[in-house]
């Protein structure tokens, strides 16, 4: 019996022991975007434990960070955020943060040739070209190993693994816009958050609303988007999960009601990811859902208001 | 970011004749749902602001925020008609609040509005904030009934508009007259036995339905603008109240084209707040160019006051001078005139220049000199100074001194029926306090024919 | 001569008025006599305006019972014409001396009903009583004090009332009108109607009226004046004696003394 008791608690404190140790190790990490911890998790694995302040359906242009977000932030052993202004509001409170902890933009590093840049800004939406997402993942890898040494074969194993994935999803994704008829390759939707997208993928974008959707916009806006679809005879644009449907849907309105054929080709996950636990709650389900959903609409088989 | 830009792009002046050809749709509803908007919400805010409540709009707006977020937290939906109900329920609740609060705790009026105010939009915000932090679809754009997107107008949000709006004004029409007792007078109201409580309901209904449909458009911020400014830059053309409600109604309208128009014209504009920028344009521009009571015409009249003045008092100097002169010598230059009225020279100068230009005085190398019209004027503004001089003497026991200076301001705007009763008043007297004589109406041509 | 079968235009009966905690108006009962001129007299803060208003319903009575010609304010809201203070009302408002005594139609005008050829002839009538009907389309922010007040009797006679309550009518306002507003008193005694006045000048209310009501918080004396315009009734109502009685009736409600003696 006291020998039982006795190896009952060793393997107990051992494996608590072991738990602590593994708690201790995780690394805290706080990204803003949900992309950023997703492609986070898929190279931390369980050396990390990542959180996000953005969700789903949450514009990251006008986000402003709350209390509890600054909680979050200041428990954090790295904070992660995109760069280039996305998070629009935010700017102050990373310079803050960048007093006390590791902060880190995963847009650096992209070179100057790769971005798109428009007058003084430049475009932040870089996660729709999977190449440049590479670069990002590059980057956060490095982090990681910075601040984690001890998991460094982890992290070059797990970030082979996922960038293979990316690769995959880069050449399929490829695959798939050549299937769409040369003149149809336009992707109109809320704001231009994918000019990327179509500069690597061969597709023309335009937005409603510019880079960021704090700028407003009014008939002139709409008027041009009209004259676009009108003349290149566009059937089908796209709401995106994070902007108010209303837009998209007074535009499609306003090109029936003066006797032209649009229709709302499906919903996009642009700023943000779907519902976590659904299939577009990753990065890749989101990409997909977003080409699957292109596609169909571009081609003409799938359509619906 | 254009990947494409139109070979073409329309001109300006292409851009206004489309507009006005109506062939845009989206151009075509934000127009005729601002329009809408900016009647039925000028006319009714007219009586909040007619009844000094002008901020009550502000609140009802700022109040409507939580019960949109509300709405959505209950419904999970964006459905228009669940959310203009939440918004026109919690308005109504912020309404009851500022009504009942100054009537039973010791909390002032304004206080009362700046507290709900406050309170409910911040609840508002709160709630915002919970809503983008939730798991849930369909919640981005509900920051936007903030600031309006009036550019996302579709048929539909015309249809609830038209409603609203034929709604609010046919209820002020067939109630205006109880709707302006009541503004003005509402104790005597409720005196007549007129059940002003529930008037004040129905008012309070129509305005809290204007704001929320306004907000769409206008956003909560702005919507206090839309309600009152048409009706402040209103009362500047009109005494009376049916004009001063369809002027209110025509600036909205005009201020919902220009905003419209602007929109369609440049990139990035949006027509709420061109709305209210266009609005406090017309209201200025009122404020100035207003006859009676816009500070241009006011201003213009007090010259001409001024000016009618100097030249009054020239006339009747020149008329002293002579007489003094045991009517003898008629010609007077300028430091005979400066020295019974103090005149800075350049003023009379002028003056004495206008005088002659409207041939009441000549003037020559020895002076200048009263003509038959100018002494006629003259004679008749001299008897007028001398009978109220001797009515205040008589009536009012003045001094001479203290007699004086009163008729030198009254004199200029007696009238000649005014003039007649005084003389009845006074039973003709021939002399003023001073002394002088008090020409006769008749004076003019006799001393003419002296002369 | 007065009716003697007929009710009194107005009985007052234990009226109590307040205001948050402090006592207006205590135990204030009377009756007033048909067909007379009436002043309620007393010191500034007195309770003058709101007994008025207490009567006609525009303020809460915390216990008390009113009647008109015996029955309640709202059978008898034709019989009745108010007339408001000057000062509460916003003279810049944009209406017309015309439009505004036409209100006075409208106890009769059921919700949209607007005012028809008769009323305007009623309208017409009561301004040139007051002759003011040289001023019918001017402004009302045009006006003179003394017009003003014209004005607004012209709008409580365009009611052909039995019974007037006026608030202070005869406050800053000019020797014509004054003289105006006389001649009316003296027209409408002659039609057998009842005025009663809150008055605010001791010198001519002996002149002016019938009857004086003295109030200082309570009521200190109603009758003929020549009955009770007397040094002692000046003295209870002006000389500040009462102060000790308002202050104990203060206490009392404060303390709600008054619940706690009733539950006995």
């Amino acid at each position: 019996m006291k020998i039982a008791t006795l190896f009952k608690t060793l393997f107990a404190s051992l494996a608590l022991m072991s738990l602590s140790l593994t708690a201790h190790a995780q690394m805290n990490i706080v990204t803003t975007t949900g992309m950023i911890a997703d492609l986070t998790e898929n190279i931390g694995g369980t050396a990390v434990k990542v959180t996000s302040l953005m969700g789903t359906g949450v514009d990251p242009h006008l986000y402003k960070a709350t209390q509890g977000d600054l909680r979050k932030l200041m428990k954090a052993d790295v904070i992660l955020y995109n760069g280039l202004h996305l998070e629009g509001k935010m700017q102050d409170i990373f310079e803050k943060m960048a007093r006390k902890k590791p902060v880190y933009a995963v847009a650096n590093n992209i070179s100057e040739s790769k971005l798109i840049t428009d007058h003084l800004h430049s475009d932040p939406h870089i996660w729709f070209d999977i190449k440049l997402w590479l670069v990002a993942g590059q980057n956060v890898l490095d982090i990681l190993i910075k601040h984690d040494p001890k998991h460094q074969a982890d992290f070059q194993a797990n970030a082979e693994a996922y960038f293979q994935k990316l690769n995959e999803l880069h050449e399929w994704t490829i695959q798939q816009i050549q299937t769409i008829p040369e003149q149809q390759r336009i992707l109109i939707t809320a704001h231009d958050a994918f000019g990327y997208f179509g500069q690597a993928y061969g597709l023309k974008v335009r937005g409603l609303q510019g880079i960021s959707t704090a700028a407003e916009f009014g008939l002139q806006d709409i008027k041009q988007l009209k004259d676009v679809i009108v003349a290149n005879q566009i059937k089908a644009v796209f709401v995106e999960s994070s902007v108010s449907p209303r837009f998209i849907q007074s535009l499609v309105k306003g090109v029936a009601a003066e006797g032209h054929q649009l229709k709302i080709g499906g919903e996009l996950f642009s700023d943000a990811m779907g519902l976590t636990n659904t299939a577009e709650g990753n990065y890749i389900g989101m990409v997909t859902h977003n080409v699957n959903t292109i596609v169909s609409a571009l081609k003409g088989a799938n359509t619906h208001e | 970011m254009e990947d494409f830009i139109l070979l073409n792009p329309p001109s300006t002046w292409d851009l206004l004749i489309e507009f006005w050809q109506f062939n845009d749709m989206n151009a075509l509803w934000v127009l005729m749902g601002s329009i809408l908007l900016g009647t039925s919400a000028s006319v009714i805010g007219s009586f909040a602001f007619l009844r000094r409540r002008s901020l009550i709009g502000d609140a009802l707006a700022h109040a409507a925020l939580p019960g949109v977020m509300m709405a959505f937290l209950l419904f999970q939906t964006r459905d228009p008609l669940i959310m203009f109900l939440g918004a026109v329920t919690s308005s109504f609740i912020g309404f009851f609040i500022i009504d009942w609060l100054p009537k039973n705790t010791k909390t002032k009026p304004d206080a009362a509005l700046a507290i709900t105010l406050s309170f409910f939009f911040a609840l508002g915000l709160m709630l915002l904030s919970f809503i983008q932090g939730m798991e849930v679809e369909n919640k981005s754009g509900l920051d936007k009934i903030l600031f309006g997107q009036a550019a996302a107008m579709t048929q539909e949000d015309i249809n609830l508009l038209m409603v609203v709006t034929v709604f609010i004004l046919i209820t002020v029409m067939l109630f205006f007259q109880k709707f302006r007792l009541i503004a003005f007078n509402s104790s005597y109201a409720q005196s007549l036995g007129i059940a002003v409580n529930r008037y004040e309901l129905l008012l309070a209904l129509l305005i809290v339905m204007s704001v929320v449909v306004g907000l769409q458009l206008v956003g909560v911020v702005l919507m206090a603008a839309v309600l009152l400014t048409p009706v402040a830059a209103a009362r500047f053309w009109s005494d009376k109240l049916t004009s001063i409600l369809i002027l209110a109604g025509i600036l909205g309208a005009i201020s919902a084209i220009i905003s419209t128009q602007i929109s369609y014209l440049a990139p990035a504009m949006p027509t709420g707040p061109w709305m209210v920028v266009s609005l406090a344009s017309l209201f200025f521009l009122s404020l100035l160019f207003a006859p009676n009571k816009g500070l241009i015409n006011r201003y213009l009249q007090q010259n001409q006051l001024r000016q009618k003045v100097a030249e009054e008092n020239i006339l009747r100097t020149l008329y002293k001078l002579w007489e003094r002169t045991e009517f003898q010598k008629n010609d007077f230059n300028m430091g005979d005139i400066q020295s019974l009225r103090t005149m800075p020279t350049h003023h009379l100068q002028s003056s004495l220049k206008k005088l002659c230009r409207r041939k009441l005085l000549t003037s020559s190398s020895r002076g200048f000199r009263l003509t038959d019209s100018g002494l006629e004027q003259a004679t008749l503004l001299t008897r007028r100074h001398r009978l109220w001089e001797n009515y205040l003497n008589e009536h009012l026991e003045l001094t001479p001194d203290q007699v004086h200076s009163q008729a030198e301001r009254i004199e200029h705007i007696l009238t000649a029926e005014q003039e007649k009763q005084l003389e009845e008043e006074l039973k003709n007297s021939q002399q003023d306090p001073h002394g002088n004589v008090i020409p006769g109406v008749n004076n003019a041509t006799q001393t003419g024919a002296k002369r | 001569m007065s009716n003697a079968t007929r009710p009194a235009p107005i009985k007052v009966q234990n009226l109590n008025m307040r205001y948050h905690h402090k006592p207006v108006l205590t135990d204030v009962s009377f009756e007033i006599p048909e067909g007379k001129t009436i002043a309620i007299v007393g010191p500034n803060g007195a309770g003058k305006s709101t007994l008025l208003k207490g009567i006609m319903g525009l303020e809460p009575l915390i216990e008390g019972e009113v009647s008109f010609f015996g029955e309640p304010l709202s059978q008898k809201r034709l019989s009745t014409a108010y007339v408001p203070q000057r000062e509460e009302i916003d003279w810049d408002f944009p209406i017309s001396v015309m439009d505004v005594v036409l209100m006075g139609r409208h106890g009769q005008l059921k919700l949209w009903q607007r005012p028809g050829k008769i009323d305007h002839e009623i309208a017409e009538q009561a301004l040139k009583d007051l002759q003011m009907w040289d001023f019918r389309d001017r402004q009302i922010s045009q006006l003179s004090g003394g017009q003003q007040q014209r004005v607004f009797l012209a709008r409580a006679l365009a009611q052909q009332a039995q019974l007037y309550l006026m608030d202070e009518p005869f406050a800053g306002v000019d020797v014509a009108t004054e003289k105006a507003i006389i001649e009316l008193f003296k027209n409408l005694k002659a039609q057998g109607k009842t005025i009663v006045c809150v008055h605010h000048d001791l010198n001519t209310v002996g002149e002016y009226f019938d009857w004086i009501i003295f109030i200082n918080a309570r009521l200190v004396a109603a009758g003929p004046v020549e009955e009770v315009l007397t040094k002692e009734n000046l003295q209870k109502a002006y000389g500040g004696r009462l102060s000790l009685l308002n202050d104990l009736t203060e206490e009392v409600y404060r303390t709600r003394l008054n619940q706690a003696h009733d539950s006995d």
